[in-house]
């Protein structure tokens, strides 16, 4: 049993009440209410007491004897029920049953400030102010009540620590956790890859950690890939394209005459591909949570964000680069704050900060939280994006299973409290949100509307904009100026008040900004932020922190998720109690520090070393055992066929046909349009760039993309959902797209000089093999049977055909 | 971990094989391993069904049960918590149903309140997961999913378990079973459910016979493909739900367009109406609730229609009686069409969410409410379940169920029960052990609530 014990002595020592009284018959009645609204409590209160006014030497009789006739009977009969270390169930961790308790409070603070009644929320509860109602059931009288505020006033003696007879009880409130719950929190070790009996079979370290696990369940491992699969699955893995038939047959030849030596120079060529970018960008892009939208903020309104695409050609571009992940992360949480030695660096760290710009906001309209809601948002895509932890729940109170206090939320949010989010004027509605300021980049070109859009843009915006005035001046820029997303610091940089129950209004303690607490001292001191910046550069420096038990976890673990389809934590975004346990620990481990130590945090080179091993490139044929013994491949004995996603499937498609636009696309369709997408109509339009260039706006996905789980850009998404639908198969045999798409790729063949040339060129481009001779005579009945009836080329029937079927949808 | 079933262990030391027993598996005597089940034939029920279908009428965010269908009048001197709304008895059943479901009420004879509901957590994600998957925090099939699995569906030419209006594909579906059992999603929560339909359902300028003939060619393909992964049954879904696909072309097109319908059948349901109030998201539950009657009479086995949010915390009484409003008349119709087309008899209709709130106390001012786990209310409708009822109930305040109580796996159990599948013998073979909906405890059939 392992149990947490908070280094901040968050967790009072209780003493226990006396016994007898809280449980007599009288209180039963009132035990179920109590307990119903036990919470109500827990979040009140927040203030600092002077520890001096608990001295409990220094109390007097006359207040030790109006304490006890007074004040504890009250306690004990009204209070206790809930709020004392013998309560079943603890009214929101505040306990009243010890001086230290009622210094340092519940969930969020302290009760009381020492002589200030009117200030002490202790007081606001019992009179039934400010929301704040405690007992629940009935106020106390009157009298009772001035008798609390006469013993503030007087300081709040409180003798009860001074009776050792009720010292010694251990505190009931701290939660325990069960061995191994909280893994994740423990230093990453470096375990020694252990020894395998089959040692010819290891060809990396990676290896050994997999085989010993299947040696021990006495299974075998699937045969290698063949290198016609490898190739395909690798280019799909690293670029999210096919190879060509060329290239298969080239990587063939090669593959047998130089065996492992081919493969690492097939490697090392798509690694080194401008199209590895587009692909690890949009697996980056999921997690944090990218759009071109706002997404509908509760009043059905969606305004664009016309210039969150340079985040995500910013993303794309640090990929190929192969910027450090550690610096990767800096420049999105603190780029605006970073010493820059160019203009164009200068710009380039001011939009990695749209990382922290791009979130789905809810309404300001009414809405008295929209500043914390936004931080939310900033909170949740670092802590669930970065560290595979949820921390929004303790917004409005401790985390259920997680270590993750009230305060230490508070604590980051002082970070982006201080931090001024730089979103544009959110299609000119005020009531969706404020207008803000951008980043005005220096070094990009500016890029004005083409003559013609100009009207077009203008006819819109009009059309959203009827009843609004224009934008003050402070907002606007010249026409095509280059704007970006992203974050600044604020003016006058502060902590953030706990916010009761989550609600803006209704303020608690000041906590320091500072971190998440729960990590072993030794490992990540608690350190808290102070000075004249937002205290983002020493929050990135936390999360990049080399010794930082989450962040190369969870992002080793993305990785191989990415690589295998299935992860080491099969919950990539949840590394917390209810997440899943490793199935690979001392793997997880291993490639963590491998990343961080080895690797210096460089996502390629660890892409590397997992697809050089040997567990990277087995067949995904299974053995009958493997397969029946362990169907979710747990333990890594094969690799998983696996469907190709939205964006490979459309691309691998375009590529097919011969219509890919290999170039990036120049800036995003919505650039110039500052509008309100649900007015707007739809707004997508056709294009030929690969799928990560598409327009991402939420609740209006691109059609060409929308029936494969594309993921709705909300929150965090580190692994997509992977439905099998009639729907997709209609948008197989009915979509738009696939049937213009057909309708070229039959053209490309056109010209073989025979029907069975043609075919084999179909094969050969789709399935980058040739046809058997049973699938050529089905081709041919195809075609020659469906072509007196309809009106579509019998030849665009059969290339729809294999962009509908499995194999050209899966990877082996 | 489960109880097994005699006739199982001797088919295991018989070494029978798996596959082999086929659909004759699906219940009790062995659960299935490989695609042998993984297709929507319709399946007869293991004993006579009350139910042939369901739709359930999911109220995400937790309904207050005290002003809605659980009465709690004030007693003695002391306020306490209670309904904060008017109520009055209904029917010659004399149930009582608050005034915020004025036309609802008018079918009170029809309904079988269960007012004795509680469930493990009052965590929004966990418990509507539990509500649908019997599982609070891991992936499981939906219950939608494991009626189809049980069942089948009536019409070859739509899903099995077809889900409106829905809030997260964690909550329709399949799981470990075959993917064709997962829920067909219909429109996303929050947005405009006016429009929402099956994209790319019609448009195909093939004749049909010449679609049929590629579709014969493309799953030749997909054969071909899938012998080299034998007894994969990912693929096997893939093949049946692109003949599924396929088959929805010839149907799902007009059943989608609600437009055939006479104008006082739309206005009795109000179609296109929504209220945007607070927590009271634009659902046109109206469409939903004529969507859902047009599939049950179609076919659809299991037909989940979604409204929410009825987490309504700091403005209770707005929001509530927007929630309310919303969802009472298209209720009525649905009930009233149900019954006048002789449907009702086998279509069981659930209605109820995650869970239920406390109830606000009279007089004190307080319009804000929380969780609650411990004790709310359920219904249910037609399907075999006893007419004008009240079953279950919870203490004097309504904070927790004291009588007649139902967890979401005894609701789950019930369920089944009515669409004649064993609950607890319902399983499927997966990991090195048998799954159940009702999970390792198993759930009770609430036998009192039969007609």
């Amino acid at each position: 049993m392992v149990i947490i014990r908070r280094r901040n002595g968050y967790f009072p020592h209780a003493i226990p009440p006396p016994t007898g009284i809280e449980n007599g018959p009288v209180f039963t009645i009132l035990r179920e209410l109590i307990m119903k609204l036990h919470h109500f409590i827990a979040t009140l209160l927040a203030t600092v007491f002077p520890f001096a006014a608990f001295s409990a030497e220094k109390i007097d009789d006359a207040k030790r004897k109006f304490f006890e006739s007074r004040i504890r009977p009250v306690l004990v009969e009204s209070c206790y029920e809930c709020h004392s270390s013998g309560a079943k169930k603890v009214g929101g961790k505040l306990l009243l049953d010890s001086p230290d308790a009622l210094r340092d409070g519940g969930e969020s603070g302290a009760p009381m400030v020492a002589g200030k009644p009117d200030a002490s929320l202790l007081i606001h509860a019992l009179r039934y102010e400010n929301d704040l109602e405690m007992p629940p059931e009935k106020p106390l009288p009157e009298t009772v009540i001035a008798d609390f505020i006469k013993w503030i006033n007087m300081g709040a003696p409180d003798p009860r620590a001074s009776d050792p007879d009720k010292k010694a009880e251990a505190p009931t409130l701290e939660r325990q956790y069960k061995e191994g719950e909280l893994w994740s929190f423990q230093a990453v070790e470096d375990p020694s890859p252990p020894s395998v009996k089959n040692t010819s079979w290891p060809r990396s370290s990676i290896d050994r950690f997999v085989l010993a696990k299947i040696e021990k369940e006495k299974l075998t491992a699937a045969s290698d890939a063949t290198p016609q699969n490898l190739i395909r699955r690798l280019s799909i893995d690293l670029t999210g394209l096919p190879p060509s038939f060329d290239e298969v047959q080239g990587f063939t030849d090669s593959f047998q005459a130089k065996g492992q030596e081919a493969t690492i120079e097939l490697i090392n060529q798509l690694l080194a591909s401008p199209h590895f970018g587009e692909r690890w960008g949009q697996h980056w892009l999921d997690v944090a949570r990218f759009a071109e939208s706002n997404g509908n903020d509760g009043l059905s309104r969606n305004p664009t964000f016309p210039h969150a695409w340079r985040y995500r050609d910013y993303v794309i571009a640090a990929l190929n680069e192969d910027t450090p992940y550690d610096q990767f992360l800096t420049e999105q949480i603190a780029g605006d704050l970073l010493e820059h030695s160019s203009p164009e660096q200068r710009d380039r760290f001011l939009t990695a900060t749209g990382f922290l710009a791009i979130g789905s906001k809810p309404a300001k309209a009414m809405n008295n939280n929209f500043n914390m809601d936004v931080v939310a948002d900033q909170i949740e895509v670092v802590s669930t994006g970065l560290l595979g932890l949820s921390v929004g729940c303790a917004r409005c109170h401790d985390h259920k299973f997680d270590p993750i206090p009230t305060k230490d939320y508070y604590a980051l949010a002082g970070f982006f409290t201080s931090t001024e989010p730089l979103w544009g004027i959110a299609a000119n509605e005020k009531l969706t949100a404020p207008p803000t300021q951008l980043h005005l980049l220096t070094t990009p070109p500016k890029s004005p509307p083409p003559p013609g859009v100009a009207e077009k843009v203008a006819l819109i915006e009009s059309k959203s904009n009827k009843n609004n005035p224009p934008p003050k001046k402070e907002f606007t820029y010249p026409v095509g100026a280059p704007l970006a997303m992203g974050v600044r610091d604020r003016k006058k940089p502060a902590n953030c008040k706990i916010n009761l129950k989550g609600d803006a209004k209704k303020l608690g303690a000041e906590v320091p900004r500072g971190f998440l607490t729960a990590y072993p001292e030794k490992l990540l001191p608690a350190a808290s932020v102070s000075g004249n910046q937002s205290g983002r550069l020493e929050l990135a420096a936390w999360v990049t922190d080399s010794e930082h038990p989450h962040t190369a976890r969870v992002m080793v673990n993305r990785i191989w998720l990415h690589l295998f389809g299935q992860a080491i934590v099969g919950t990539p975004d949840d590394f917390g109690v209810y997440g899943d346990r490793p199935t690979h620990p001392e793997l997880l481990d291993h490639l963590a520090t491998r990343f961080v130590k080895d690797h210096k945090w460089s996502i390629k080179a660890m892409i590397r070393e997992i697809v050089l091993s040997r567990t990277y490139q087995l067949a995904t044929e299974g053995t009958p055992e493997s397969l029946q013994l362990d169907p979710e491949n747990k333990l890594l004995t094969r690799h998983l066929q696996r469907r190709l996603d939205a964006e490979s499937l459309r691309d691998t498609i375009l590529k097919v046909s011969d219509q890919l636009n290999v170039q990036s696309a120049d800036g995003s369709i919505i650039r110039h349009l500052n509008v309100l997408v649900n007015h707007a109509g739809n707004l997508h339009e056709p294009s030929n760039h690969r799928s990560v260039y598409l327009c991402r706006l939420r609740n209006s996905p691109p059609p060409e993309l929308a029936a494969f789980d594309l993921p709705p850009a909300i929150k965090v998404t580190g692994k997509r959902n992977e439905t099998t639908l009639p729907t997709q198969a209609l948008f197989l045999l009915n979509s738009e797209f696939v049937l213009g798409q057909s309708q070229l790729f039959a053209k490309a063949v056109s010209t073989e000089s025979s029907s069975e040339k043609r075919i084999q060129k179909l094969w050969q481009k789709a399935y980058n093999r040739a046809p058997s001779s049973t699938e050529t005579a089905d081709a041919l009945y195809l075609v020659e049977n469906v072509g007196s009836e309809s009106d579509i080329e019998p030849w665009t029937t059969l290339a729809q055909s294999l962009f509908a079927s499995n194999e050209f949808r899966y990877v082996d | 971990m489960y109880p097994l079933y005699s006739r199982r262990k001797m088919l295991q030391s018989a070494s029978c094989g798996f596959g082999s027993l086929a659909l004759s598996g699906l219940l009790g005597q062995q659960s299935l391993r490989a695609a042998d089940s993984a297709n929507l034939q319709s399946r007869p029920p293991r004993f006579p069904a009350r139910a042939q279908r369901v739709i359930f009428l999911c109220m995400s965010g937790g309904p207050a049960q005290m002003d809605t269908f659980d009465y709690k009048p004030q007693t003695g001197k002391k306020p306490h918590p209670g309904s904060v709304y008017n109520f009055k008895q209904h029917g010659e059943s004399g149930l009582q149903i608050s005034e915020l479901f004025p036309e609802t009420a008018k079918h009170a004879d029809k309904l079988c309140l269960l007012n004795g509901m509680y469930c493990d957590t009052g965590i929004h994600a966990q418990s509507f997961l539990q509500l649908h998957t019997g599982d609070r925090l891991r992936e499981r099939p939906s219950l939608g999913a494991w009626v189809s699995y049980g069942l089948g569906t009536e019409s070859q030419n739509l899903p099995g378990f077809i889900s409106l209006n829905t809030s997260r594909p964690s909550t329709e579906g399949s799981s470990f079973l075959p993917a064709i059992f997962q829920g067909t999603p219909i429109g996303v929560n929050g947005e405009d459910m006016s429009k929402a339909t099956i994209a790319d359902v019609s448009g195909s300028l093939l004749p049909p016979k010449t679609r049929r003939t590629q579709l014969d060619f493309i799953q030749r393909l997909n054969r071909r493909h899938q012998q080299q992964s034998p007894g994969d049954t990912k693929l096997e879904s893939v093949i049946q739900s692109m003949e599924l696909g396929f088959r929805m072309q010839a149907t799902a097109p007009d059943l989608l367009d609600i437009s055939t319908e006479p104008q006082h059948v739309l206005d009795k349901y109000r179609v296109g109406k929504s209220i945007t109030k607070g927590t009271c998201k634009p659902s046109d539950f109206g469409r939903q609730c004529l969507l859902a009657r047009r599939f049950a009479e179609a076919g659809v086995r299991f037909i989940e229609v979604n409204h929410g949010s009825w987490d309504q915390h700091k403005n209770h009484r707005a929001d509530l009686t927007a929630n309310c409003e919303t969802v009472d008349a298209p209720i009525a119709a649905l009930l009233e069409d149900l019954d006048q087309r002789g449907l009702l008899d086998d279509t069981l209709v659930v209605w109820g969410g995650e869970f239920g709130r406390p109830g606000l106390t009279p007089g004190n001012g307080k319009n804000e409410t929380g969780h609650n786990s411990n004790g709310f209310t359920f219904w249910m409708a037609g399907g075999g379940v006893k007419p004008g009822f009240a079953y279950g109930k919870t203490d004097g305040t309504g904070a927790r169920a004291v009588e007649g109580k139902m967890h979401f796996r005894d609701l789950h159990a019930t369920i089944l029960h009515l669409l004649g599948l064993p609950p607890n013998e319902l399983t499927y073979h997966h990991a090195g052990r048998d799954h159940r909906l009702t999970g390792p405890e198993g759930g009770r059939i609430v036998t009192d609530i039969f007609a």
